[in-house]
C-alpha cells in the first residue's frame, strides 16, 4: 500500500512538471499553429530568473516577478519574431524557434556558465511532510519532500486556472473560437491577433511557473530547456496536438509509467518513447486530438 | 546566369572533384589543420544525404543522429571485435543503419511535417538514452565506445592522414554523383513533387508513402556511411554521435548552406566545421552564440541559405552591369 501510494505520488510529481511545459506548448500550437522549439528555453529562462531574483529579493518576490518578466518576454518574442512566421512553412517556424532556443541557451551560458546553478528552496518549502500523520491508510512512517508536494499542487492549480480562463471567461470564449476558425473571427471584427499575442504570453507565464517550481527539482543549467522539451513534446503529441485535456492525460500517463518502472532502470529510460510509439500507431492523431487537425 | 555558375552547371562532377581532391593542399593556408579536412568531408556527406530528404521532400528530420550514431557504434564494435579491416565494418554498419531507417521511417513518415520532426527527435532521444543506460554494456555508456589499439586498414593500407582523406573524398564524390542522378531521375522528381503538393500527387494514384520512405532511407544511408567513416577516421565512438545535438548541427549546416541545392549543405558543413574549429579560437566560448545568431538571421532573412545569398549577389551584380550597358 505504502509502496504503491509513493509511486503514484512520484508519478504525479513527474507529470506535474511535464504537464506545465506541455500545456504552454499545446496552447500556443492550438491557437497560433506554431511549434515552439524555444518553449524549453522559456522554462530555462524562468528557472534562471527564479534563482537570480530569489537570491536577491527572496522567493516571494520571484513568484510575482518571474511570471511577469516571462509574460513580457513572451509578448516580445511573438511580436518581434514569431508573427513574421505565421505565413511561412511549419519547417521555417521550427527552424527559427530552434535557433532561438540555441541563442537563449548560449546567452545564459555566457552569463552564468555551463554548470548547474544551486537553487535554494525557500524555508517554508524545504523539509519533508510526514504523510502517515494525515492519511490513516498508510502504515508506519511515510514521508515525502514538501517541495515536490507543492509542485504537484501548483501544477494542478495552474491547470485548473487555465481551464477556467478558457471555459468561463469572454476572453477564453474568443480564444477558443479563434482556435476553431480565426479567419471567421477576424471577419466578425474581433481583434484576434491581440488575443493570440496574449495567449503566447500566457504560455510563457506557465513556462515561468514551471521554472520557478520545477527548477529546484530539475537543474538550472543551459541544457535543461532542451532536456525538458523533448518529453514535453511527446506529451503534446500523445495527447493530441493542441488539446489541453489531452496534454493533461498524456502527462499523467507518462509520469506514472516512469514512476512505476523505477525498479527496472533499463526499461525506465525508454518507457515513455515506447508508449508514444504504441499510442501513435494505434491512434495517430493522439489520444484527444481533433479530427482533421494536423493529420 | 553568371559565367561561373554556368561552368559549374556544365561540368559539375569534374569541378566538384577538383575542389574536393585539392582541398587538403590549400586548406592550411586559410587556417585549417590536418584532419579537419577529413571531418568536413564526412559531415558534408551526411549533409548531402540530408538534402535528399529535407531539400527534396521538405521533411525536416531531427533524428538523423540515429543513423550516424548507430552505424558509428556498429563500425566501432566491428573494428573492436571482428577485424580492423574496414570493408566488413562499413558493410555491417550500413546494413544496420538501413534497417534502422526502414523502422524509423515506417513509423514516422506517415505523419505530416511537424509530427515528423517531433517524432524523429523523440526516436533519437530514445536510442540515445538506450545507448547510455540500457545497452551500456555494449556501447560503453557515458564514456563512449573506446577502441584501443585498433588501426583501421583497407586492403592492408593503413587508413590515416591523406589515405583516409582520399577514401572519404572518393565516397563523397561518388555520393554527389549519385545524388545528382537521383535529383533528375523520376524518383527524385516525385520526391520534389511531395514537397510542392503531396495531396495532388496522391490523387494521381502514386503510392506517396513508398517514395517518402525511399527518400528517407536513402538519406539515412548517407548518414550511416558518414557515421562509419567518422569512426574509421577516429577509432572512438563519442556519445554525442547519437545525441540530438548531432541532428541539430546537421539541420543548422544544411539550412545555412541552402536546402535543396545539394552543394549548399556541403558548403554549410564546411562553414560550420570551419567556424567551430578555426573561427572559434578568436571568438572563444561564445562561438556557438554567434553561430546561433547567424543561423537565425539566415532563417529570417535568407531562407535559401548561402546559395540564395550567392544567387542574389550575382543577380544584383549582373543587373547592374546590364544597366550600365544600356
Amino acid at each position: 500500500m505504502n509502496h504503491i501510494f509513493l509511486q503514484i505520488l512520484t508519478g504525479l510529481q513527474i507529470s506535474a512538471l511535464y504537464m506545465l511545459i506541455a500545456l504552454g506548448l499545446t496552447l500556443i500550437f492550438g491557437t497560433l499553429g506554431v511549434v515552439n522549439f524555444a518553449h524549453g528555453a522559456l522554462f530555462m529562462l524562468g528557472a534562471y530568473f527564479a534563482v537570480e531574483i530569489s537570491s536577491q529579493f527572496g522567493f516571494g518576490v520571484a513568484i510575482i516577478a518571474v511570471p511577469i518578466l516571462l509574460f513580457i518576454i513572451g509578448i516580445i518574442m511573438e511580436r518581434g519574431l514569431i508573427r513574421f512566421f505565421y505565413e511561412r512553412p511549419h519547417t521555417d517556424q521550427i527552424l527559427v524557434t530552434f535557433g532561438l532556443a540555441i541563442v537563449l541557451g548560449e546567452v545564459m551560458k555566457t552569463i552564468y556558465g555551463a554548470n548547474n546553478l544551486p537553487f535554494d528552496i525557500p524555508k517554508w518549502g524545504s523539509g519533508i511532510v510526514r504523510l502517515h500523520e494525515y492519511l490513516p491508510f498508510l502504515e508506519g512512517f511515510v514521508a515525502y519532500p514538501k517541495w515536490r508536494l507543492i509542485l504537484i499542487v501548483v501544477s494542478f492549480s495552474t491547470v485548473i486556472s487555465l481551464f477556467t480562463l478558457l471555459q468561463f471567461t469572454k476572453f477564453g470564449l474568443i480564444v477558443r473560437a479563434g482556435m476553431r476558425d480565426s479567419q471567421m473571427l477576424a471577419f466578425l471584427g474581433v481583434n484576434i491577433t491581440r488575443r493570440f499575442t496574449i495567449v503566447f504570453g500566457i504560455g510563457s507565464v506557465i513556462a515561468a511557473i514551471a521554472g520557478l517550481f520545477g527548477g529546484p527539482i530539475t537543474q538550472v543549467e543551459p541544457e535543461v530547456g532542451m532536456h525538458m522539451l523533448i518529453p514535453s513534446f511527446l506529451v503534446v503529441v500523445i495527447g493530441g496536438m493542441g488539446s489541453l485535456p489531452g496534454a493533461v492525460l498524456a502527462s499523467l500517463i507518462l509520469g506514472m509509467s516512469i514512476s512505476f518502472t523505477a525498479e527496472y532502470a533499463a526499461l525506465q529510460q525508454i518507457i515513455i518513447y515506447l508508449i508514444a510509439v504504441i499510442i501513435l500507431l494505434v491512434r495517430p492523431r493522439g489520444l484527444m486530438g481533433k479530427k482533421g487537425l494536423m493529420e | 546566369m553568371n559565367k561561373s555558375t554556368s561552368i559549374f552547371s556544365k561540368y559539375p562532377i569534374p569541378i566538384f572533384s577538383l575542389v574536393v581532391l585539392s582541398f587538403p593542399f590549400w586548406f592550411e593556408y586559410i587556417g585549417g589543420y590536418p584532419g579537419l579536412d577529413t571531418k568536413i568531408l564526412i559531415w558534408a556527406l551526411m549533409a548531402l544525404g540530408f538534402d535528399i530528404l529535407l531539400g527534396f521532400t521538405g521533411y525536416l528530420s531531427f533524428g538523423h543522429a540515429i543513423f550516424f550514431g548507430v552505424s558509428a557504434y556498429a563500425t566501432g564494435l566491428m573494428l573492436k571485435h571482428f577485424s580492423p579491416e574496414i570493408i566488413p565494418a562499413m558493410f555491417i554498419a550500413v546494413i544496420v543503419g538501413t534497417i534502422m531507417a526502414f523502422a524509423v521511417g515506417y513509423l514516422t513518415m506517415k505523419r505530416s511535417g511537424i509530427y515528423f520532426s517531433i517524432l524523429t527527435l523523440a526516436f533519437g532521444e530514445m536510442l540515445n538514452s538506450a545507448a547510455l543506460s540500457t545497452l551500456q554494456d555494449i556501447t560503453g555508456g557515458d564514456n563512449g565506445l573506446t577502441i584501443p589499439d585498433v588501426k583501421p586498414v583497407l586492403f592492408g593500407i593503413r587508413m590515416d592522414g591523406l589515405s583516409m582523406y582520399f577514401l572519404a573524398a572518393a565516397i563523397l564524390i561518388l555520393g554527389y554523383y549519385l545524388a545528382r542522378r537521383i535529383a533528375t531521375s523520376p524518383f527524385g522528381l516525385i520526391l520534389k513533387a511531395i514537397k510542392s503538393n503531396q495531396e495532388r500527387l496522391e490523387y494521381t494514384g502514386i503510392d506517396v508513402q513508398k517514395y517518402k520512405l525511399g527518400g528517407f532511407v536513402i538519406s539515412a544511408i548517407y548518414a550511416s556511411i558518414a557515421g562509419s567513416l567518422m569512426v574509421i577516421y577516429e577509432p572512438y565512438v563519442a556519445t554525442e554521435y547519437l545525441h540530438w545535438s548531432t541532428s541539430g548541427e546537421l539541420v543548422i549546416m544544411s539550412v545555412m548552406g541552402g536546402v535543396g541545392t545539394l552543394v549548399g549543405p556541403m558548403i554549410g558543413a564546411a562553414f560550420m566545421l570551419y567556424f567551430e574549429n578555426v573561427l572559434s579560437v578568436p571568438l572563444g566560448e561564445e562561438w556557438l552564440l554567434v553561430l546561433g545568431i547567424i543561423f537565425m538571421a539566415i532563417v529570417i532573412f535568407l531562407p535559401g541559405g548561402f546559395m540564395e545569398g550567392l544567387a542574389r549577389i550575382k543577380k544584383r551584380y549582373f543587373n547592374k552591369s546590364n544597366k550600365e550597358e544600356k
